[in-house]
């Protein structure tokens, strides 16, 4: 066999190989969300949804695991947004290229990678107890802002780096100060990029449970959270403590839980694909 | 009158020394060309006039700039209006990703500017000024980046307008376009004479030859040669700049 | 600094060996008129008419070489002098071409019957020397880039100047000595004319060659010298 049809065998043989391991995902993907369905979705009903948790199975409901998520969804990006939008800005348009900076740019990467039980440790520390928050929901959403911080930072910053530097030129060229240029045209140029990394930040943060345990939210929650110092329960806790149940009831409580967690992170991630398509239209470097 | 001075200036990127002892003056309302072959300053030069190479790390210069009869690396000088004084154009068109309106308004936005009927005139009067009015007036709203090449280029040419300087550099601003284009850019820098004074780098030695009144021949950050165009291409007194625009070298 | 080559050498270097031919063409054509005047060699006289045309060929050759180039390759600075002297002096060679076709006719009518006096009163030999050894020199100076060779081209000029200057009263003597012979001596006084304008015509190759090669200007500065008197 000749070097053309070598390479043509290996082309052919790496498609399908390809073919074969996506499928392989998606099969496994599509066997686990089929059987979710069938075990849970009769169970949900507009009671489920609206229901306080009961010892009963039949009568459970997923009102304070699903209010307590949206709490923690909102507080959570209150507080990172802002705060790790101006560090990622900070760090790449004002910080200098020195040695610290290189030393600062490593470990924010590597806190993006530490286990989120640590977070949660710390956050026990720092905010239920120093702080003395409680197991509220304020503690919550400070643990998980410090969680996804770093991956808003490096999202930020791949964006502002992906603004080619003409534009900046350009700009400085018209006699604009560093701060016109970052807000009139570096921003809205990156803010396609920033926003993708802002939601898949916060649909991480959705399914976080290890830290919010540690520091202290509830398994059984009976009550709707009122004030962001008030005791909650999310979803993926909810859905942990139903499993742990023995009653059957309380897995097809389950399985129907995660469905409405799946809907929620899947909606979450189709609007952060739509925007990043959105933004790549508008602007054609 | 001139209204660029540059006196011994030297310019070094870290320990590269990249610009050795340059002194010229510029005329007012004169356009002035920049040759010489790669990496030979003529760049870096223009940069320094309106300080765009600040934002290089490691680059320091000694020597004077003068621009109407102000050392514009004086510690009072503000760079922002430095800028607005002396306009650039860039060799890649690069308008922003915004409306066209947009673009040429942005000089006045960032100046506080917020009558709306004025900013509008200034838009209109400098899209005319650079030929592309007639070309854009139906749709102000359009994206920039719809535009081609040629007309991106007279966009930035306009905006850059829009805030009044009085000298235009420009680096290589055809360099990226196509003949019919370039050829429209040539005559717009013949009308814009008249009201600014222009400083163009250009490779192409045709357009320099062209359109400029003043040629400055510059080789591995000296400058050789400096005089008027019609001289310097019929009868160039260094034997370097002679090689260069025969094509011998560069 | 390297002196490269750039794509127009092989185009220049074409251009001035055509030049340096139609220099030695020329040339040849007045020395064969100077012999066939010496050895009353007719068939000489008539080579030189029918040549004339390869003289009018060399011309157009290097009108289209000059052509090409300026549209081709837009020659600056001592390249494009180069082209414009090249298209005056092949304009001159042609004039002198022509003169020469003119002597050698009219040398064919006074062969038989000129004699050496008549010929050595008007200084017809000594002319003759002096207008090859300028088309010599041209030459040397085209084909070396020679301005210290050009130059000495005026004081040659000047001898066939004053000789023209002279001409009217040695036709006039040879008129009162010969006066049958009134054709014959008007013809010899146009030999001499022509003469004298090839002359004139190679002075202006000299000035060309010094504008090529040091962007001098001289045509012309000679006549302001003479108004400011």
């Amino acid at each position: 066999m000749n070097n053309l049809q070598k390479n043509r065998l290996y082309d052919t043989t790496f498609k399908y190989f390809g073919i074969a391991c996506t499928s392989f995902g998606l099969i496994v993907l599509t066997i686990f969300l089929v059987d979710i369905i069938i075990e849970g979705a009769q169970r949900i009903d507009w009671d489920f949804l609206m229901n306080l948790p009961s010892r009963r199975p039949q009568k459970a409901g997923i009102l304070t695991a699903w209010t307590g998520t949206a709490w923690i969804l909102g507080l959570t990006a209150i507080i990172s947004i802002p705060f790790g939008v101006a560090a990622g800005v900070y760090l790449e348009e004002y910080g200098k290229k020195s040695r610290l900076a290189t030393i600062i740019e490593i470990n924010i990467a590597n806190l993006a990678g530490v286990p989120s039980i640590i977070y949660g440790l710390l956050g026990l520390e720092i905010f239920v107890r120093v702080f003395n928050f409680g197991g509220s929901l304020m503690a919550g959403a400070f643990t998980l802002a410090l969680l996804i911080l770093p991956i808003i930072i490096v999202a930020t910053r791949e964006a502002l780096k992906a603004v080619p530097s003409t534009l900046r030129q350009a700009s400085f060229g018209m006699g604009a100060t560093k701060w016109q240029t970052i807000w009139y045209q570096v921003l809205p140029a990156s803010s396609g990029g920033i926003l993708t990394g802002i939601i898949l930040a916060l649909s991480r943060a959705v399914g976080e449970t290890a830290p919010l345990i540690v520091i202290g939210a509830l398994a059984y929650v009976p009550f709707v959270a009122k004030s962001p110092l008030d005791e909650f329960t999310v979803l993926p806790m909810q859905i942990f403590n139903w499993v742990s149940r023995p009653q059957h009831g309380f897995v097809v409580n389950a399985a129907a839980a995660i469905i409405i967690l799946l809907l929620i992170t899947f909606v979450m991630n189709g609007i952060a694909v739509y925007l990043r398509n959105k933004w790549q239209k508008k602007v054609n470097w | 009158m001139d209204i660029i001075t540059t006196k011994n200036v030297n310019a070094y990127y870290g320990d590269n020394h990249v610009l050795k002892d340059i002194t010229l003056e510029i005329e007012q309302n004169s356009v002035t060309a920049f040759i010489g072959p790669s990496g030979c300053g003529k760049s870096t030069f223009l940069r320094t006039l309106n300080r765009m190479n600040d934002y290089i790390d490691g680059f320091r210069k000694d020597g004077n700039i003068i621009v109407d009869g102000q050392d514009i690396y004086d510690k009072s000088v503000r760079v922002e209006e430095l800028r607005q004084k002396i306009g650039m154009v860039f060799q890649k068109p690069n308008p922003f990703p915004k409306t066209i309106f947009e673009n040429v308004a942005y000089g006045l936005k960032i100046q506080g500017v917020k009558d709306k009927t004025k900013i509008a005139e200034v838009v209109e009067e400098s899209l005319k000024q650079s030929a592309l009015w007639e070309e854009v007036k139906d749709d102000l709203n359009k994206s920039a980046l719809s535009l081609s090449g040629g007309q991106q280029q007279r966009l930035c040419i306009a905006r850059t307008l829009a805030v009044q300087p009085s000298i235009i550099l420009m680096d290589e601003p055809a360099s990226a376009l196509d003949p019919i284009s370039t050829a429209k850019i040539e005559e717009l820098i013949a009308q814009l004479k008249e009201d600014y004074t222009i400083v163009i780098v250009t490779h192409n030695m045709q357009q320099a030859s062209r359109i400029s009144d003043k040629t400055a021949f510059f080789y591995m950050g000296d400058m050789i040669e400096y005089d008027k165009t019609k001289d310097i291409f019929t009868h160039p007194k260094n034997e370097r700049t002679e090689n260069y625009i025969t094509g011998r070298f560069g | 600094m390297s002196n490269a080559m750039s794509n127009l050498d092989p185009e220049l270097e074409a251009l001035k060996h055509n030049l340096v031919d139609m220099l030695g063409l020329v040339n040849s054509q007045l020395s064969k008129c100077k012999e066939a005047t010496l050895n009353e060699d007719l068939n000489l006289a008539k080579e030189v008419v029918s040549r004339e045309k390869r003289v009018n060929a060399l011309d157009l050759a290097i009108d289209k070489d000059c052509e090409n180039i300026l549209a081709l390759y837009t020659p600056v600075a001592t390249d494009l002098r180069f082209v414009l002297a090249s298209l005056k002096i092949s304009n001159d060679l042609e004039r002198i071409g022509d003169n020469a076709e003119g002597i050698a006719g009219l040398l064919i009518h006074v062969m038989e019957k000129a004699n050496e006096e008549m010929i050595s009163k008007f200084k017809l030999n000594e002319m003759f020397d002096v207008t090859i050894s300028m088309l010599s020199d041209m030459e040397e100076a085209v084909e070396n880039e020679d301005t210290t060779l050009a130059r000495q081209i005026f004081a040659k000029d000047e001898f066939l100047n004053e000789n023209n200057r002279n001409a009217d009263s040695i036709a006039k003597e040879l008129i009162q000595q010969y006066p049958d012979n009134i054709k014959l001596i008007l013809k010899l006084f146009s030999i001499v004319r022509k003469l004298e304008r090839v002359g004139d015509l190679a002075k202006n190759i000299g000035e060309e060659v010094i504008f090529h090669i040091e962007a001098k200007v001289l045509k012309h500065k000679k006549d302001q010298k003479k108004k400011k008197k």
